[in-house]
């Protein structure tokens, strides 16, 4: 067994010669059981790199490890779920669960699949193409949980919910990948909704790993600063810096203690990112490498 | 709920292998085409069935009624009575059916079969349960082909039994020849053949183009062509036999498919039939000493079926191969 849910190495995948990389030299590593937020703005490449850990896509450059192997050879251990949550419209929702059931034989859980559909209160009867799309993201889910994936990957699971089936069903995600030790990797570009799930992290910007580690060590590795305009902020890895009239505002990665007449305060994880999206050319902070950039 | 409560009962883990599963899913998500299928062969058996019991009886007795059975038939017996009318009907129904399956087919297959579900994600879904692309593709290959195969056999074998005994009383007062396009396709290894060709087309420009629409317009097109260009070539595809006659002799064979006519001069040399051909004098003018025949009797029937059924055969196999080259490039899946 590995402790390594996934593992890229110089991870890049292209579609079309002329077009700038989807994905570009990403390495990172991501311990297992551990609940991973993925953000980054749009054109990031959070999908394509979903899709790739799923075996959807071939890399064009690098690798990436799976569950201790291929994607392809870890099909039958992860789930996924696409952004636009692909059901099919035919079925009804009793069907699509005997479709997990039939194209996952050796590890079909029909109970979580059932308790996810009955918690939306939906009529199994239901055909997929009468749901309204929070019901759909329901559906997809439970297929996706019903099938006891090691891994589970999700592109924007969230996006389409109101805020209490969005808190429901992030409380169901979290309950059973707890219950389960499943790792659990979730894009999103509203930040606010991952902090209080979320252990990991990994932001990507332009195709490339901006910010990947523990989320508390990341936090840790930065301090909000504000001072005087014109104070120097000098050994510090300075990631974004404004000035408002006289007071100067910035997160650092601090190389020790601060200087004179500077305040520290601990950023939030909404701070944190917001502050690397708009600052796109701060060094980028991989606190997961160990031995995944070789 | 009752749908729900039936698929509770297992907590343990089922044996059977996702290939199994994988086919009754198949199955499922595509109940529609497989109910129209069915019934295309229900209306197409159906339609040959009664033109050779009850069709052909009301046919024949018409003809014999009518006296044009006897050694001085009428004018009459030229134009066909409304019991005949009604036989014709029913078996250009059965063969019309058949002659638009491999078009259907590849729309279908290039449309709901692969062009829908790359559009829309469903693949991506398939994919991620516990079977890969390839033997999702194989299963969208290998079900259909069962059916398609089942279906076209069926209708082949029932249209082989009216032509047996089209040929005997009815076959004076019907034209069909062994070597018309519909009839000749129907008779042997084709009509199933070319619905393999049809299938793996579609696959193939359903995987390339990836969008419903665009996938069912260019695999109509190809297999629209592929059709047309074999009926073109069929002749060719089996060495002809010539048959040579003087200015004075008769025709050759009559149940033959002639494929090319002409005149030859004393050098034996192959001209074209003059434009005054029939009138005094003109062959002696043009130096033309007899007309030759290429053509193929009935007895080139299996052979031109099994040329032709192997290129189909050669295009299906082809056309499936590229697309698992393609989306095993695609995916990097391994099995």
């Amino acid at each position: 067994m590995t402790d390594t849910a996934i593992e890229a190495a110089g991870l890049g995948r292209r579609f079309g010669r002329r077009r700038a990389p989807a994905l570009d030299g990403c390495a990172f590593r991501l311990p297992m059981g551990r609940v991973c937020a993925l953000t980054g703005p749009n054109g990031a490449g959070k999908s394509t790199l979903l899709a790739l850990a799923a075996g959807l896509l071939r890399p064009t450059e690098g690798t990436v490890t799976v569950l201790g192997t291929t994607p392809a050879a870890a099909r039958e251990r992860l789930a996924y779920v696409a952004q636009n949550k692909p059901l099919y419209p035919q079925l009804t929702i009793a069907g699509t669960l005997r479709l997990g059931r039939d194209l996952n034989p050796r590890r079909w859980d029909a109970r979580t699949a059932e308790r996810i559909v009955e918690e939306g209160d939906l009529d199994p009867g239901t055909k997929i193409r009468a749901l309204s799309g929070g019901q759909r993201t329901r559906v997809a889910l439970a297929l996706a949980l019903g099938k006891r994936p090691e891994l589970l990957l999700l592109d924007e699971p969230m996006a389409d919910l109101d805020p209490l089936a969005r808190h429901q069903l992030t409380a169901t995600l979290m309950a059973d990948a707890a219950d389960h030790g499943t790792t659990v990797v979730m894009s999103s570009h509203v930040v606010a909704e991952l902090e209080g799930s979320c252990d990991h992290l990994l932001l990507l910007g332009s195709g490339r790993v901006r910010l990947a580690g523990p989320l508390d060590e990341l936090l840790a590795a930065h301090t909000l600063v504000t001072g005087r305009a014109g104070d120097a902020l000098d050994p510090h890895t300075v990631v974004e810096s404004r000035t408002t009239g006289r007071q100067l505002t910035a997160l650092v990665r601090p190389a020790g203690p601060l200087g004179d007449g500077l305040h520290g305060d601990r950023p939030s994880l909404e701070e944190v990112v917001l502050a690397h999206l708009r600052a796109p050319d701060a060094p980028p902070l991989l606190l997961d490498a160990r031995e995944a950039a070789v | 709920m009752t749908a729900l409560d039936t698929l509770t009962t297992p907590a343990v883990p089922r044996r059977t292998s996702p290939s199994r599963g994988l086919v009754l899913a198949m199955l499922r998500l595509h109940r529609s085409a497989l109910l129209f299928w069915l019934g295309l062969v229900v209306v197409a058996a159906g339609a040959l069935l009664w033109a050779m019991g009850p069709g052909a009886d009301a046919a024949w007795t018409e003809y014999t009624d009518t006296g044009c059975d006897l050694s001085h038939p009428n004018l009459g017996c030229d134009i066909p009575g409304p019991a005949n009318s009604r036989y014709q009907t029913a078996v250009a129904v059965g063969i019309g059916l058949i002659r638009l399956l491999p078009l259907l087919t590849g729309a279908w297959a290039a449309g709901a079969l692969i062009g829908r579900e790359l559009e829309n994600g469903t693949a991506q879904l398939a994919w991620t349960q516990s079977v890969g692309p390839l033997r999702w593709l194989a299963a969208k290959l290998a079900v259909p082909a069962v059916l398609l195969m089942a279906g076209t056999l069926t209708l082949t074998l029932l249209h082989r039994m009216l032509w047996s005994s089209d040929l005997a009383p009815l076959g004076v007062m019907s034209w069909r020849a062994w070597y018309d396009d519909g009839t000749f396709e129907i008779n042997g290894t084709i009509a199933a053949a070319q619905a393999l060709a049809a299938l793996a087309i579609g696959v193939l420009v359903g995987l390339l183009l990836r969008r419903t629409l665009p996938a069912l317009g260019v695999a109509v097109l190809a297999v629209v062509s592929l059709v047309y260009v074999l009926d073109e070539v069929r002749p060719h595809l089996w060495p002809v036999k010539t048959a040579v006659r003087g200015l004075e002799d008769g025709t050759a064979g009559s149940d033959s498919m002639i494929v090319e006519t002409g005149a030859l001069t004393a050098s034996g040399a192959r001209v074209p039939i003059p434009s005054c051909s029939g009138e005094p004098g003109c062959d002696a003018r043009n130096g033309i000493t007899h007309y030759y025949a290429d053509y193929h009797p009935a007895s080139h029937f299996w052979p031109l079926q099994l040329m032709e059924t192997g290129l189909l055969l050669a295009v299906a196999a082809l056309a499936a191969a590229t697309a698992f080259v393609l989306l095993r490039r695609r995916t990097g899946a391994a099995v």
